[in-house]
């Protein structure tokens, strides 16, 4: 690997809900800011869960209801359940980064 | 100050709705988005079918929904709604019902709504939910709105 995720190149991040414009855009907007705070270079990207299943990404962030079928299937996925808590977000992206050995020092 | 996109915006809102369950309480924002001009019968029609397809998500945190279709399903405009309900009602969600604050948004593309729908995620954030819950009149809760839309940037 040429550089560590989240330090020397871009995460790719894709904040999923059913119809890719709501939710996922105000999930994309707290992930935002959760990672700006953390220090940690992303980019994030709201989708649907049917256009999901074909990008490529580093960390996956959706309701369980969206996000139980990409659990084992490559990228980190992290279950939120409040899209406007910060706090919430924030303890449960270090814990998917610290998961993949991606978390910046 | 209010940007383009934002003075344009359709902004309507109601206080003490009505709403025996979840459908009618989808029903009941997106139809002041109906009302103002902003979608078609079919786009508040579809709000609801969303929800019964891809489940209870746009319960987006405890007691506040946020309803919408897709541009192709009737948005003609950008447009932001609200209900506080009378009382509250049940999306089926595991943690956040039950919900009394419904929103529905509409964007007339795929683009269009993305700064409408971050100064809502702030105004979320600094307690909107709250806000509106507290607004005695429809024109007090649309006031609200009004900040939302002003603060699209």
């Amino acid at each position: 690997m040429s550089g560590r995720k989240g330090v020397d190149e871009d995460l790719e991040v894709l904040t999923i809900c059913g119809v890719g414009m709501g939710t996922s855009l105000i999930m994309r907007m707290t992930a935002e800011d959760v990672f700006k705070q953390l220090g940690i270079r992303a980019h994030v990207q709201a989708t649907d869960v049917s256009s999901a299943r074909g990008m490529h990404a580093d960390m996956l962030i959706g309701q369980a209801m969206h996000t139980e079928e990409f659990v084992g299937r490559g990228p980190v996925v992290v279950t939120v359940e409040n899209f406007i808590d910060k706090n919430e977000m924030t303890a449960k992206i270090l814990a998917g980064l610290e998961s993949a050995g991606w978390r910046a020092a | 100050m209010a940007s383009g996109v934002g003075t344009a915006t359709c902004v309507s809102a109601q206080v003490q709705v009505p709403a025996q369950d979840w459908a009618a309480a989808v029903r009941a924002a997106a139809r002041l988005l109906s009302a103002a001009g902003a979608v078609s019968e079919q786009y508040v029609d579809r709000c609801v079918e969303i929800v019964r397809e891809h489940g209870p998500y746009i319960v987006v945190a405890p007691g506040i929904a946020l309803a919408h279709a897709r541009p192709e399903d009737g948005a003609h405009a950008l447009g932001l709604a609200a209900v506080h309900l009378a009382a509250p009602v049940r999306f089926g969600h595991p943690s956040f019902d039950p919900v009394d604050v419904v929103l529905a948004f509409s964007s007339p593309d795929r683009d269009a709504h993305v700064g409408l729908v971050a100064a809502l995620a702030r105004a979320l954030t600094a307690g909107l939910a709250d806000r509106l819950r507290a607004a005695p009149t429809d024109d007090a809760a649309t006031a609200l709105l009004r900040e939302v839309t002003d603060d699209d940037r």
